[in-house]
């Protein structure tokens, strides 16, 4: 259902405002999400005041420097700091993207950071991402293959290799899944561009032996069709994937399958 | 539990990009068309009924509303048309490049508003 309000217990506040102590003159504004499970209020979002001459460049940087310098109490995942482990994945300046790759020189006036958008929060900047999870294990992301010689290289050719690129890549950092309106509105029923792009991953590949399976599996009004192509995936990923492509290609599969 | 996590912002904050834009906007315009054709068969149900109701709808369209729900409809279908071819040749699989869909989606926007202008113009003259 097109909800396009937040709930009562989800508007956001304004929170507290952090005041530079360092007395740099070169500052910046960054306001953040705030929600703590054990105060019982809604979410707020707080200010804090940057020193920049002493930041370095990703907008990942810049939450460990307020974590470490100015209020320790504030939640984000974080692991990898190098854009392959998809745990920073956030909403920063109106865009889905890795706190890790993103530079915040790219971001002109305040730096506002949200959770990943339609999500319900744990806390903080971290948000539940089961439903996807389930999700993505419902089509089965595994090679199907009943060939019982172990002790041979399940061989590939070149060209059927090269169908994967652009879709091994992906590190299910939910930044599609949860830039997609269709998602938002439909998450519950919709597979959303991630695991869609997953699906066709194993679709696609020449070493899987229940393609026809996959494929009926994910013809679904509901699973599939969604997908109105509004690219907001496309523009989303931080890898320069393209889930609006790898969904319209099933599509295609479908449409001129018998 | 569930109930009370809140929901992060999700429309409220996002960022609107090209595609996003003349995806809503198709949904729209596709709305608009849908009404706008029952309400050109019950027109022309009218003109049977005599002249009379003739003068009234030339009447209304020379007003300054009637001028804006004309050129009102044509940009929406213009846009839904262009949309369309747009989106055909995404079901072909091609021009999902973030590249090339900006450029086509740029290329709708105003494509819309020079084929308003030309059927505006220029239309009249094909009928008579």
């Amino acid at each position: 259902m097109v909800q396009i309000n937040l709930p009562k217990n989800s508007k956001v506040e304004k929170g507290e405002y952090y005041r530079d102590k360092t007395g740099s003159k070169n500052i910046r504004k960054v306001n953040i999400y705030r929600w703590d499970p054990s105060s019982g209020k809604n979410p707020r979002i707080d200010t804090y005041e940057v020193d920049m001459d002493n930041c370095p460049s990703k907008v990942l940087d810049l939450l460990n420097k307020i974590k470490n310098e100015i209020d320790s109490s504030i939640a984000y995942r974080r692991s990898c700091a190098h854009g392959v482990c998809g745990s920073c994945a956030m909403n920063m300046d109106g865009k889905n993207g890795l706190a890790c790759t993103k530079p915040h020189a790219e971001i002109k006036g305040d730096i506002n950071i949200y959770p990943l958008p339609h999500l319900k929060v744990q806390k903080d900047l971290i948000g539940d991402l089961n439903t996807l999870y389930k999700q993505y294990q419902s089509i089965e992301p595994w090679l199907k293959n009943s060939k019982k010689d172990d002790n041979k290289e399940n061989l590939q050719s070149i060209e059927d290799r090269s169908k994967l690129d652009g879709l091994y890549e992906c590190i299910m950092c939910a930044c599609c899944s949860t830039a997609c309106p269709s998602y938002w509105w439909n998450g519950d029923k919709y597979l959303g561009p991630a695991v869609l792009l997953q699906a066709y991953r194993w679709i696609i590949d020449s070493r899987d032996e229940e393609r026809k399976e996959r494929l009926k599996k994910v013809a679904d009004e509901l699973k599939l069709y969604r997908c109105h192509t509004i690219m907001n995936c496309t523009n989303a990923c931080p890898k320069g994937l393209n889930p609006a492509k790898a969904i319209a290609e099933i599509k295609k599969m479908l449409a001129t399958s018998i | 539990m569930e109930d009370k996590n809140p929901l992060s912002p999700h429309i409220q904050i996002y960022n609107w990009h090209i595609s996003s834009l003349i995806s809503i906007s198709h949904r729209i315009t596709g709305i608009v068309n849908i009404t706008i054709i029952t309400l050109i068969c019950f027109w022309v149900a009218l003109l049977f009924l005599g002249n009379t109701n003739y003068e009234l709808i030339q009447k209304f369209f020379e007003t300054f509303f009637g001028k804006f729900i004309i050129i009102g409809t044509i940009w929406s279908f213009s846009f839904q048309i262009l949309s369309e071819i747009r989106h055909l040749f995404w079901d072909l699989g091609l021009g999902f490049e973030l590249k090339t869909s900006n450029i086509t989606g740029l290329l709708v926007i105003f494509g819309s508003f020079v084929l308003t202008i030309l059927i505006f113009t220029l239309g009249g003259n094909l009928v008579l």
